[in-house]
């Protein structure tokens, strides 16, 4: 690996308004409209705004892979290695950005995280490992099969009985995580007509609020299932 | 300038490609002995001089603790991660305090992007030998499963070797280019590639554009360590045993007697990939001879284990690619293991279709790079290639538990923010380890590196020093740091956790400068002093026909003189001067040629030249 430093600063919170090259009016475009020059990525901007689209979460898969190439094809370093350093770093920069950006919005949940993370409702990389109260009791139960499965593994107890309850437990679990998606998807849509209608902040919030909830619900879950799968895999 | 080519580095075999601008379609350049196969073995000879390819291939049986093969293993690595290699190849590793690999070829040790480099530069010169024009920039392809070490290595070696390295690509992504340009097909390719030393996996996207056409890699996975390699060393073994049981004889691992016997199973393990059946013979020393009928039943079923686990990575590539078997619209098989019928099988059984194999498995890698190499020098863009990184990126945290920061598949290049603070009051350094790997625990990851972002003591979480994390087109990581109170940018320092430092790197470089002018008079000398030699035959069997009378005394004193001066020039070292009385010569001989080509043997000498009588 090489440790370079980063060549430019960039104005904190201005979008760049002129071309570094020919002075042209730029706002945030990928390339100057007068000389066609790559332009920096002005900060502040978002993976949406990067593939110039609302910040909703229905996005239709198809769409952005087309433009995802689009841009792939304009963007990517291939184009700038004969240019000068400058240009070079432009070109991993918004290539970067770009290639960063298709990744988290083609999957809808990593999608959801993004737009959380970026209003500043969630912390990267957290989620709450509390139990959502309404599930408090089954996951009880399979912490309980799971105990006594790896009792009977120590103990040559009956593994085979326990494997089919526990099978049974994270099929049940596996259904809820569709249902949780499902309650994402329609909260998501939710959200895109509050875009859609210019909704007022405090919608705004409780939807996003709302969101994060079934995200960490969500996470609780899926980490429960992998948990079992893992135990099962073992014993 | 000087010329673009594109070159596979590979375990076994290297080769050098270029773009025929004529045919508009790539071509791979051949050597001095017309093959375009440059085994990848490097030797020293008692002067210290540096021999590559089939050359120091001959002394592997007669100086093996002087030449070594199967470098590509070692690059990128440190001393401790090669110790089971150890075990089975030759390697002579130079004991030292770091862990840095030495390898001792005779009086001298060299790290592996070094002995790269000398096999890059024997390439080079093939192919500046066929332009007849320097060669400068290069594409070098890399098993897509190599970590930035590896890659890191690599990058050197050309650099060693006096090449600019437009772009590191992928080998089954090149490969992929190849095989597009060759069929131009759409959908989704699998790409088996099964060399000497490497196996890898990856799952292409092939789309077309109003532009052009996109190779999009999906996913790819492998590993590093797997390949004919693994077969050969399971034959050795298998002799070794019944050798040791029949003769009582144990063969020294490092002896000249192991390379002979690696070379015989080599050849049968070949025939096997056609004849049902093959044989070898083994003379031990006044001890008998080994004999061994090998049937390919028995060797299949010697090797179903190793191809067996190139599955695992298929599987893994197939799941992370989020595609089922139906879904893949071809397959194809790169590398030399894939001329194994078992091998070939085994894919197609997996597939459900039998794989794609009208290209030479040898060069369609280095074809590829070819093509990259044309796109990059002419910047017409006919086609763009979206490569991933084969490994996730993560930063250690709490406990040596791993954050991934960039997750593997990542289409490249990539990147990823992290903002660091204090943890307790008046720190002034935050440790920051960088890994590559899969594994949760750092300690089962591949360190990176290690740096320390220094701040100025204060209370704690009051710094706030943004990194950022891209890793190139090369698959190559770079770091930069930005304190995000004060905009400036941050002075990093980097421990590398291992490998070859910068300063190591530049005295190399300037080592392998004074090397080179002395390699290239050297070779240049040799070449025209045997050219030199061949002209001169030449001369003496046309001036030996009966037809030569036909020319005038003055003439044949012109020749004559020519040829003494020629002569003289021979037995000096000025390699520039050889060649001008070899063109005089030439010169001279010209009516002579001609007088030949028209008399009673034209139609023997159709289409030859003079020093080709």
């Amino acid at each position: 690996m090489s440790i370079s430093q980063p060549q430019k600063k960039r104005a904190e919170g201005v979008p760049v308004a002129s071309c570094w090259n020919c002075k042209g009016a730029v706002s945030g475009a990928h390339f100057c409209a007068a000389c066609g020059k790559i332009q920096p990525l002005p900060s502040g901007w978002d993976y949406f705004r990067f593939f110039g689209l609302p910040q909703k979460l229905t996005i239709d898969p198809a769409e952005l892979e087309g433009q995802f190439h689009i841009l792939s094809w304009k963007l990517h370093p291939d184009n700038f290695v004969r240019a000068g350093e400058f240009e070079r770093n432009l070109s991993l920069e918004r290539s970067s950005e770009l290639n960063d950006a298709y990744r988290t919005l083609r999957e809808p949940i990593s999608r959801v995280e993004y737009l959380l993370e970026h209003l500043g409702v969630r912390k990267e990389g957290t989620t709450k490992q509390q139990a959502p109260p309404e599930l408090l009791e089954e996951v009880f139960e399979l912490n309980e099969s799971l105990d006594e499965l790896r009792e009977a593994r120590a103990g040559g107890g009956d593994v085979a009985g326990l494997r089919e309850r526990l099978d049974a437990a994270a099929a049940n679990f596996q259904e809820k995580l569709a249902e949780v998606d499902a309650e994402l998807e329609r909260i998501g849509r939710e959200w895109d007509s509050a875009v859609d209608g210019y909704a007022d902040e405090s919608m705004r919030s409780a939807l996003l609020a709302k969101l994060n909830e079934v995200l960490n619900r969500r996470s609780y879950i899926r980490n429960l299932v992998a948990g079992v799968q893992k135990e099962l895999a073992e014993a | 300038m000087g010329r673009v080519v594109g070159i596979d580095l590979g375990t076994t075999f290297s080769l050098i490609a270029y773009m025929d601008p004529q045919t508009g379609t790539p071509k791979c350049i051949p050597g001095p002995g017309g093959s375009t196969l440059c085994p990848s073995v490097v030797s020293v000879d008692g002067d210290g001089k540096i021999i590559v390819g089939d050359a120091a291939r001959q002394r592997l049986l007669t100086q093996p603790d002087r030449t070594i093969y199967s470098v590509k293993r070692l690059m990128g690595r440190g001393v401790a991660d090669v110790q089971s290699e150890l075990k089975i190849f030759p390697f002579r590793i130079d004991p030292d305090g770091d862990n840095v690999i030495r390898v001792r070829l005779g009086e001298r040790t060299f790290t592996p992007p070094e002995i790269s480099a000398y096999i890059l530069r024997e390439l080079k010169s093939w192919a500046e030998k066929y332009f007849n024009e320097p060669v400068d920039r290069a594409v070098i392809t890399v098993p897509a499963y190599f970590n930035d070490a590896q890659r890191q290595a690599t990058k050197d070696a050309g650099r060693l070797a006096g090449l600019e390295v437009l772009r590191l690509v992928n080998e089954p992504t090149a490969a992929a280019l190849a095989y597009g340009l060759h069929k131009q097909k759409r959908g989704h390719v699998a790409v088996y590639d099964f060399g000497g030393g490497t196996f890898d996996i990856s799952i292409l996207k092939l789309i077309s554009t109003t532009e052009g056409d996109i190779y999009q890699v999906l996913a790819t996975n492998g590993d590093t360590h797997l390949g004919g390699d693994d077969i050969d060393n399971a034959l050795l073994d298998l002799a070794r045993r019944e050798i040791q049981a029949k003769f009582g004889m144990e063969l020294d691992p490092r002896g000249e007697a192991i390379q002979t016997l690696r070379k015989s199973l080599i050849r049968a393990k070949h025939e096997l990939s056609t004849a049902e059946k093959t044989a070898i013979h083994f003379p031990l020393d006044g001890r008998g001879t080994y004999v061994r009928e090998i049937r390919r039943a028995e060797f299949e079923e010697l090797i179903q284990p190793i191809v067996a686990r190139t599955m695992t990575p298929v599987k893994l590539a197939m799941a992370d690619a989020k595609l089922a078997v139906k879904q893949i619209d071809e397959v194809v098989l790169v590398g030399g293991s894939t001329r194994i019928p078992l091998v070939r099988k085994t894919v197609g059984d997996y597939f459900e279709r039998a794989p794609h194999c009208e290209l030479d498995p040898d060069e369609v890698v280095a074809l590829g790079a070819a093509v990259q190499a044309d796109i990059l020098e002419t910047g017409v863009k006919t086609m763009l290639l979206l490569d991933v990184t084969p490994l996730s990126l993560g930063i250690e945290t709490m406990g040596g538990v791993v954050a991934k920061i960039i997750p593997r598949n990542s289409t490249i290049p990539a990147s990823a923010q992290e903002l660091f603070t204090t943890g307790v009051e008046n720190q002034t350094a935050i440790d920051v380890h960088v890994l590559q790997g899969e594994r949760e625990l750092a300690k089962d990851c591949r360190s990176l590196a290690r740096f320390q972002l220094k701040t100025p003591p204060g209370p704690a979480g009051l710094a706030r020093i943004e990194v950022k994390f891209l890793i190139d087109a090369n698959g190559i990581l770079q770091v930069a740091a930005r304190d995000m109170r004060t905009s400036e940018q941050h002075t990093v320092e980097v421990q590398p956790s291992y490998g070859i430092s910068d300063t190591d790197i530049e005295r190399m470089l300037e080592e392998s400068i004074e090397y080179a002018e002395q390699d290239f008079a050297d070779r240049q000398l040799i070449e025209a002093r045997t050219e030199g030699e061949t002209i001169i035959a030449a001369t003496v069997k046309a001036l030996a026909q009966p037809r030569a009378r036909e020319i005038s005394a003055d003439e044949h004193r012109v020749i004559m003189e020519s040829e003494a001066k020629l002569r003289t020039a021979m037995l000096g070292k000025d390699y520039t001067l050889i060649r001008n009385r070899i063109d005089e010569l030439n010169k001279a001989t010209e009516h002579l040629a001609e007088v030949l080509m028209n008399g009673a043997l034209q139609t023997a000498f159709e289409g030859k030249r003079l020093d080709d009588v």
